[in-house]
């Protein structure tokens, strides 16, 4: 049986060359990797929002794109939901008419009040997106793209403005709705986080190619971890053990250790994802910020190279080899030849640990 | 001095319809899309602004006296001669008010829009318009001032002829060459007043929330 959603996209934009193929039944799939990596350009073809170069499209299925070929569904007609990484309430209207928007029918009052019951909004009915929380317009936003019942839902970094306790209740309701209603979905995001707790899927964009997919078991399988991000070829991962003392989570390994700034991460073998911006190169002279102090390295550079306005270092250090991206202009006064021997650390905060085999839920 | 009032209601009657609607959708066009010949066009729009309202009459009776076609249509000297060089001059402040009014509308919102199921013309008419709606409204205000007010162009076109193009403005004219002030006071006093009401209108589009008008 064909996929629920399947896409073949190729779209140029300036320099930028987009081309991925992608399959979904009706479950999450997350697109991941770095921005400016492709992601939200896909979804708006996806969505009809832009018009690809060349492209197939099938969804449920019907025919919804085929260039060249002139089968081009306009948006309107394509039932796929999109909620925008800003959201795009409409700010005219109220809470009510927002998510009765998309519906046309003589019931469409009371399918909207059940939306609101559902992603308990009761009693907001009559404000205006600018009187909302930043969890209720989220909460609004998800209830308008699903109420009518569309075949495909998108999620452009909906949570990307929400502090963590926020992010992880919103992500249990997505994922409960997905559940309860069987829509499936393309969520994208850079968090790992956001990829552990949600993705039953995950599709690795890096420069506009779809570098691999797996799901987040195959991800986080203890026995070969590195292969299945070998494929992103973006950021850092580390197979260790997360230990606690004296009130200090750290994430141990063979060579080296780092802290953690989740108190409750559970203790026990995990592995941990680490950004390539997150990764600091300190420098030798000035004095080091005491979070940054915590997890100083001693490394040696591997190889280094420039994309663009974009610098790319591989740093041993720690018995890991560590992947750090910055702006060519930064670091220059730093002897960074390969060779050469470089201080790097990395706030705890942008350890991103998941434990082996952990859907994500564990953390929340 | 009723006869006068009469003729500058009917040219008002004319031109604030087709300034609503052309000033909007030239609003729109010059916010949303990109097509050859836009700057060009854009230039000629907004250029009646900027010309002196001579300047402006003279070419506007040299186009509608020599060229064939439109020397047929009898615009010269006549009522609808009146309605045409008072709304040229209106135009380009109600297209630039439509066109900023566009632009400040969110392109996120109309996709949203698009996604939730709505075409083209139903976006405008339930997103679009309802969010631009303020500065289209404080726009055709003072365009409706400006072309109720016009003096330059109608004299250069249609004329000054008491019963048929006289308008307010060529009226306070006419009564001050024949040293009628209180005439003239009369007639002023009534455009200043409807000036002020203009303004008035557009500082509360101005100040407003975003939210429903009430």
């Amino acid at each position: 049986m064909s996929p629920w959603c399947e896409a073949s996209l190729e779209h140029r934009l300036g320099e930028f060359h987009l081309q991925v193929e992608l399959a979904l039944d009706r479950e999450v799939g997350v697109l991941f990797g770095p921005s400016g990596a492709g992601k939200s350009l896909t979804l708006r073809i996806l969505a009809g929002l832009v018009n690809p170069r060349r492209g197939e499209i099938r969804l449920a299925g019907r025919e919804l794109l085929r260039l060249p070929g002139g089968v081009n569904v306009p948006a309107h007609s394509r039932r796929i939901g999109l909620v925008h990484q800003h959201l795009a309430l409409f700010p005219h209207l109220t809470v009510l008419e927002n998510v009765a928007y998309g519906l046309h029918d003589s019931k469409r009052e009371r399918r909207a009040r059940e939306w609101l019951g559902r992603m308990r909004l009761e009693g907001l009915e009559a404000r205006y997106p600018g009187q909302l929380s930043g969890g209720q317009q989220q909460r609004v936003a998800l209830a308008r793209a699903l109420a009518p019942e569309p075949e495909l839902l998108l999620l452009d970094e909906p949570f990307s403005a929400l502090d963590s306790p926020l992010r992880r209740s919103l992500r249990r309701e997505l994922k409960l709705l997905q559940r309860d209603t069987g829509v499936p979905v393309f969520y994208v995001t850079h968090h790992v986080e956001d990829l552990c707790a949600l993705g039953q899927r995950v599709f690795f964009l890096r420069e506009g190619r779809l570098a691999g997919s797996a799901t987040p078991e195959q991800l986080w399988a203890p026995q070969s971890p590195a292969s299945a991000w070998a494929a992103l070829g973006w950021g850092t991962v580390i197979t260790g053990v997360v230990e606690h003392r004296d009130g200090v989570a750290r994430l141990k390994w063979a060579d080296g250790a780092l802290h953690l700034d989740s108190p409750a991460a559970v203790a026990g073998a995990a592995t941990a994802f680490v950004a390539p911006q997150a990764v600091k190169v300190l420098y030798p002279d000035i004095p080091v910020d005491p979070d940054l102090a915590v997890n100083a390295m001693e490394g040696t550079v591997l190889e280094r190279y420039q994309v663009g306005a974009s610098c790319t270092l591989h740093v041993a250090a720690a018995g890991v080899n560590w992947h750090l991206e910055f702006p060519w202009h930064s670091y220059r006064d730093v002897e960074l030849e390969e060779g050469a021997a470089v201080r790097i650390s990395v706030l705890p905060r942008f350890v991103e640990v998941a434990r082996a085999g952990d859907s994500g839920e564990g953390q929340s | 001095m009723i006869e006068a009032l009469g003729i500058s209601l009917k040219v008002l009657a004319v031109d604030v319809p087709l300034l609503l609607l052309a000033g909007t959708a030239l609003g729109w066009l010059f916010a949303r899309r990109r097509f050859p010949g836009r700057e060009a066009l854009l230039l000629i729009v907004q250029l009646p602004v900027a010309l002196p309202p001579s300047v402006l009459g003279l070419y506007l009776l040299l186009l509608v006296g020599r060229v064939p076609v439109l020397r047929s249509l009898g615009l010269l000297f006549s009522f609808p001669g009146a309605a045409l060089a008072a709304l040229l001059p209106a135009l380009p402040i109600m297209v630039q008010a439509a066109r900023s009014g566009f632009l400040s509308v969110s392109p996120a919102l109309e996709e949203a829009a698009r996604t939730l199921g709505d075409p083209e013309w139903r976006v405008f008419r339930r997103v679009t318009l309802p969010l631009a709606r303020r500065p289209l409204v404080a726009g055709l205000s003072l365009a409706t001032a400006r072309a109720l007010g016009d003096f330059g162009v109608t004299l250069m076109v249609a004329g000054n002829i008491p019963g048929r193009t006289q308008t307010l403005p060529l009226y306070i004219y006419s009564r001050i060459e024949a040293l009628e002030f209180g005439r003239a006071n009369l007639a002023a006093a009534l455009l200043v007043a409807v000036g002020v009401a203009s303004l008035l209108l557009v500082k509360r589009m101005e100040g407003g929330r975003r939210e429903p008008l009430v």
